[in-house]
């Protein structure tokens, strides 16, 4: 070894303590070949079971890993949920499992690596926290806990791999699925969640109403005679054939003003009561319809898949 | 503005930055090509060697610019395309050379720096950590790391957190950048030793 070239002892030590975090978050994240082009990367989350960005995973068969120890092994799909982006594999190899960090060290400015295996080595990126934010919805209406924007880079392969903590533990899991040109994580607590649903019962069940809405201003005039409070309602552009909204009797051009009593003026006002726990629950939906306000009754049915490939 | 006294307290790492920047500066050369872009360059030996990229040194006359200001001619003694490499001399001694580090001993996620002209500005100190450490289908050895760098940090130094050089800074590709590893450095100049012999 060379004698150091500046006196940088704190420097040093933060760098060795960087390297060290990856190295021991480097044994529990594998490489996953479950796609052309380059691997992704994927966290060993509990024994026998690897999370990973679901975008990566483009087939459900002939699913590879690559091993810490370089070695490979054969995994199998146990489920996804495109609208979180995450994938659930299970695998038989016997690996260790990632070491949670302390939910509260989710801070903005707190130092941070994204460990990945796009190929058969880790590799790392260095960044911080730059934004943590509350609970948010994905495009395709997945619930994401919070908020988690990241000032580093998300390199090809990345997807799937950990957010780590300067100790080495992991914070969340790492995609560019869900945002362009924003490198996001999602956090510990939807990774649990979802993944539980996907290996309880392969899937994450969304409640849906077979509607397509559109916010519209409502008229003064129409505010005033019917003693409404809120300034908007949703119109029914599009009703799904035999969907829950249809067999309950909804219109085209039905103004949707309200759900259980709450007033809504936003579509995202309805996802709230679509949670996976919905399906088959009764809810009440205020509606207008020929100036008058009328309540329908309303079971909500199960989301559809979306397309698996979405990306 | 916030109060000097509410901010948190880390003496230890901003000296450190400060001095890690100094001794690059120190060891950091402007490569003036007089045409295709300035580059950078790093001090090899007291005696006036400086290594930088083949595709900097791309013209006899070049002007090395030292960190103190001070201006000299630069001499291209070798020049290979295929490593990228070359070595120039200028006529001064006393320069402060770089101190080598170990690249083989480099770990993803440790701190790496570059100092460098990018961009015509000089003398600027970029952080990022080491990705990877890679060989390409021809062979090549690369250090990767996860730093922003831009033309004119090639030929300038890749250093570790004591301020060691692991690399020289010669591409980016794929918003990384690629470094040649000293220990693939020291093998063009043994094999320059051997062809002036």
């Amino acid at each position: 070894m060379n004698p150091p070239a500046a006196s940088t002892g704190t420097l040093t030590s933060l760098s060795n303590d960087l390297a060290d975090a990856v190295a021991r978050a480097s044994t529990w994240i594998v490489a996953i070949h479950a796609r052309r082009r380059i691997p992704s990367s994927g966290i060993v989350w509990q024994p026998g079971v690897i999370v990973t960005a679901n975008h990566t995973v483009s087939r459900d068969e002939e699913i590879g890993l690559t091993l810490p120890d370089g070695s490979s092994a054969p995994a199998t799909l146990a489920g996804r949920d495109p609208a979180t982006d995450i994938a659930v594999l299970r695998t038989d190899a016997k690996l260790a499992a990632a070491d949670r960090a302390d939910p509260d060290h989710l801070q903005v400015g707190r130092l941070v690596l994204a460990v990945g295996r796009p190929g058969p080595e880790v590799t790392a990126t260095l960044g911080i926290v730059s934004a943590v934010g509350g609970e948010w919805r994905t495009w395709h209406g997945g619930r994401i806990d919070r908020f988690i924007r990241l000032d580093l880079s998300i390199y090809d392969g990345f997807s799937g791999g950990a957010l780590v903590e300067a100790g080495g533990r992991v914070l969340g899991l790492n995609t560019s699925g869900l945002a362009r040109a924003m490198a996001l994580a999602l956090p510990q607590s939807t990774v649990q969640r979802v993944t539980d649903e996907l290996l309880q019962r392969g899937r994450v069940a969304r409640g849906y109403l077979g509607v397509a809405m559109q916010p519209v201003r409502l008229p003064r005039a129409m505010r005033q005679k019917l003693e409404l409070n809120g300034a908007v309602g949703l119109v029914i552009v599009n009703l799904e054939t035999g969907g829950p909204a249809e067999r309950a009797g909804l219109l085209l051009g039905d103004l949707i003003i309200g759900i259980e009593g709450h007033d809504v003026s936003d579509p995202s006002d309805l996802l709230r009561y679509l949670g996976s726990d919905s399906v088959g629950r009764r809810v009440n939906l205020s509606i207008i319809r020929a100036g008058e306000i009328r309540t329908v009754g309303i079971e909500i049915g199960e989301r559809p898949s979306p397309r698996s490939d979405a990306s | 503005m916030i109060a000097p006294e509410l901010l948190p307290s880390a003496p230890g790492l901003t000296a450190d930055l400060g001095a890690l920047a100094h001794q690059l500066r120190q060891i950091t050369v402007k490569v003036k090509t007089h045409g295709v872009g300035d580059g950078s360059g790093v001090i090899w030996s007291e005696a006036g060697l400086i290594v930088s990229n083949a595709h900097v040194a791309q013209s006899e006359s070049l002007s090395i610019e030292l960190s103190d200001g001070r201006s000299f001619a630069g001499r291209l003694l070798r020049r290979d395309p295929e490593s990228d490499l070359a070595l120039l001399t200028i006529a001064t001694g006393e320069l402060t050379p770089a101190v080598l580090g170990e690249p083989a001993s480099l770990r993803p996620g440790e701190l790496v720096f570059a100092l460098g002209h990018p961009f015509g500005m000089s003398n600027v100190l970029s952080l990022g950590a080491v990705y990877d450490r890679i060989k390409s289908r021809s062979e090549r050895e690369w250090i990767r790391a996860d730093i922003r760098l831009a033309p004119g940090n090639s030929g300038g130094p890749l250093a570790n957190a004591a301020g060691a050089v692991i690399g020289l800074n010669t591409l980016v590709a794929g918003g990384l950048a690629y470094a040649i590893p000293v220990t693939a450095i020291c093998r063009f100049l043994q094999q320059r030793g051997k062809r002036a012999a």
